[in-house]
């Protein structure tokens, strides 16, 4: 095949709309883990709370035959095993890491074990007829070409994601819960003296991140695909993490991030029929964020170093004026 | 009594025992209610090692890469260093080893000690990435150690499949190592030995790296215990502020936290491709590391306790593993006594009624002997 062939279907409208598909499970539980990072805690268990949404969702649709009833109970699961970790962190002093790792090999190991108990099957629930979330065809942009190709008849996640990527960015900068959540990740202590509650806002943060990561689980299993596979989260609840610091900890800086992982994943896909080998490919995200930790790294040098000179500054100012005085 | 509870190393195992035990009746009630046969089942499950030979090779194996990657957790968890990098040590040190063993021609007395070692640097120099960026740009060493973990995979892979892979395997495997690059039974073949050696030969997997993981574990207790490196290490484990204001050059230790880390990790790779697999191979044990976070967890980051721990959580697995053949169960079931072990031994505050027990009792001791305290304190310096 030749590389013109390649470039061809890289600028296609079917490679890019199928980037989009592919980026929406990881922008939802990155900006999840935006929100526990900017509040201070860190959410290992991305990645478990998006698996036991999936498995969820799947089972409570199949066995229900309601798709809806299907998305809110893989949501209300999710957001109860996130209230899990919020719990043994806050509440009974667990370290969030251990806890996440625990509440990971419990997603991980449970819904398998679950899986097999109801379908008699340890791979997938592809014996179950689950259900799919409708896609939706936007009235006039999918009349224009190659726009149309792009941005309309994708499933309700996809577009759910771009709304909430908008929401979380309201929530974090234009309201007084925001402006908390932030408080209390940048200097609990100082919060707790300006009279936030610094645990309560852990906890809600917790949840909604928990809200969002299953929201990325069930756009794996109930629209990217239409059954359960087991571990099919692969890292993304990872990736999630790595997008936040990759998108300088931003709500668009994490979105762009993640469609960039987007872009390697589908890449890899198109580029395999080339003789470049796809791991190489697959590396690349991984290794921008590697980049990108580096550079974040030494532009919070530069601010701080930055500040004790001001510091210095000051005071050497304000002493001079005293002994005027 | 109240001496024997007020203890810290009692207390802790107290705690161990009763946080396992919990979680092993939350298990047998799930199997009470899932499985047929749940004695049966649970019964399998717990002597399952001892029910034949081969088996217990199999958990004694186990065990050897599960005390690898325990030390390895351990020593950064020890600095308060929360890598999750183990898993690209590993797999490192299982390509490294696994292509000296694979073509350098030498005979068995060199190859594997050269395989070992260049295993162990591997691992050091992946360990001194996260380690670099940790100390020199204060990075989140769980962010990068997760995305070399994922780099190293892709390494290990494109390596195996484009360099080391026979062209006509249908596999991503390579060839298997010859004699001399697999690691030798811990028996050495002498006619004293004869019978011994082939009962363990033909049954087990249980190699020489048993006595070196016997070494690994004293090497890594003195180095966090007994050295001037362990102290530095453990001041910026119990405080980073304080051991920057004490003089201690933080910077430099946390590097070498991380690439000794991942010397251990790489030796558990090493391991698994000489000692247990003979080839390299794709998928190798992705979970074994984070595994060693348990492992590390319950024996408290002390590298004295990890065979212990190792040896208790790798007969658990076993055990799954062979309750999943002799019975209905899955043995997945073992992952929410996993998960439940976890949260119960780092839950702080679970039994704060029984903990308040304690603490008064510590307080009544305590105020008996005023001695006590300033020989705990001089341990410190």
């Amino acid at each position: 095949m030749s590389i013109n062939l390649v470039l061809k279907g890289i600028f296609s409208a079917l490679f890019l709309a199928s980037v989009l598909r592919i980026s929406t499970a990881l922008i939802l539980p990155a900006l999840g883990g935006l929100i526990t990072d900017l509040s201070g805690s860190i959410n290992i268990s991305l990645e478990g709370t998006m698996l036991v949404s999936a498995f969820t969702g799947v089972i409570v649709s199949g066995f229900s035959h309601n798709v809806w009833l299907g998305v809110l109970a893989g949501i209300a699961a999710g957001v109860l095993f996130s209230a899990l970790l919020a719990y043994f962190h806050l509440y009974l002093g667990t370290n969030i890491i251990l806890a996440g790792t625990a509440l990971n090999i419990l997603a991980s190991g449970g819904t398998v074990f679950l899986l097999f108990m109801l379908t008699g099957d340890k791979g997938s629930s592809s014996t179950l007829a689950s259900g799919v979330v409708p896609t939706v065809n936007i009235p006039i942009i999918k009349d224009i070409p190659f726009l149309g190709t792009v941005l309309s008849g994708h499933n309700i996640f996809v577009y759910g994601a771009f709304v909430l990527a908008f929401l979380i960015n309201q929530l974090l900068y234009h309201t007084k819960f925001g402006v908390h959540l932030r408080a209390v990740g940048e200097d609990p202590v100082a919060a707790t003296s300006v009279g936030i509650n610094v645990r309560k806002t852990k906890f809600v943060t917790i949840l909604v991140s928990g809200f969002l990561a299953s929201l990325g689980g069930l756009n794996l299993s109930m629209a990217y695909l239409s059954s359960f596979q087991r571990d099919m989260t692969a890292g993304r609840g990872f990736i999630a993490l790595a997008a936040v610091y990759l998108g300088g900890r931003k709500p668009w800086g994490t979105v762009l991030a993640a469609i960039l992982f987007g872009i390697a994943d589908a890449l890899s896909n198109q580029l395999g029929t080339l003789n470049i080998p796809s791991q190489l490919v697959q590396m690349i995200p991984y290794a921008i964020t590697i980049i990108a930790l580096v550079v974040y790294g030494i532009r919070n040098q530069q601010k701080l170093i930055e500040q004790t000179k001001r510091f210095q500054e000051r005071e050497l100012a304000r002493s001079k004026s005293e002994q005027q005085d | 009594m109240k001496k024997f509870f007020s203890n810290p190393t009692i207390r802790e195992g107290l705690r161990i025992i009763l946080a396992i035990g919990a979680a092993l009746l939350l298990g047998f009630i799930i199997t009470l209610f899932v499985s047929e046969d749940p004695i049966g089942a649970y019964k399998a499950f717990l002597t399952g090692p001892f029910t034949k030979f081969n088996r217990f090779g199999d958990w004694i194996e186990e065990s050897i890469t599960l005390i690898l990657v325990g030390l390895s957790v351990a020593i950064a968890f020890k600095a308060n260093m929360f890598s999750m990098g183990t898993q690209g040590q590993l797999v490192m040190g299982a390509l490294v080893s696994g292509v000296v063993a694979l073509y350098v021609p030498l005979p068995a007395v060199l190859r594997i000690p050269l395989a070992l070692l260049c295993a162990m640097l591997a691992g050091f120099l992946w360990g001194l990435i996260p380690g670099y960026l940790k100390a020199q740009l204060n990075a989140n060493e769980i962010v990068s150690t997760l995305m070399l973990n994922t780099i190293a995979i892709k390494i290990y892979d494109y390596f195996l499949v484009f360099h080391i892979k026979p062209e006509d395997a249908g596999y991503n495997v390579s060839e298997k190592f010859s004699v001399e690059g697999q690691l030798p039974s811990f028996i050495p073949n002498i006619p004293i030995f004869n019978k011994a050696y082939t009962l363990f030969t033909e049954n087990t997997n249980i190699t020489i790296m048993l006595y070196i993981v016997i070494l690994a574990v004293i090497v890594a207790y003195y180095l966090v215990f007994k050295t001037p490196f362990g102290y530095k290490l453990r001041m910026i484990g119990s405080n980073m502020k304080f051991a920057r204001y004490g003089g201690i050059d933080t910077k430099k230790t946390i590097i070498l936290v991380f690439a000794i880390s991942g010397v251990f990790g790489a030796l558990a790779g090493a391991h698994l491709t000489m000692g247990i697999q003979h080839c390299i191979i794709t998928n190798i044990s992705i979970s074994m590391a984070f595994e060693g976070i348990i492992v590390a967890i319950l024996a408290r980051n002390n590298p004295l306790y990890i065979p212990i721990t190792a040896l208790a959580y790798g007969y658990l697995r076993a055990g799954a593993n062979i309750m999943e053949r002799s019975s209905d169960m899955s043995r997945e079931m073992i992952s929410v006594i996993q998960a439940l072990i976890i949260l119960f031994v780092t839950a702080e505050r679970i039994l704060p009624t029984v903990q308040r027990v304690i603490e008064e009792k510590k307080e009544q001791t305590s105020n008996k002997e005023n001695g006590t305290l300033s020989e705990g304190g001089s341990n410190e310096h």
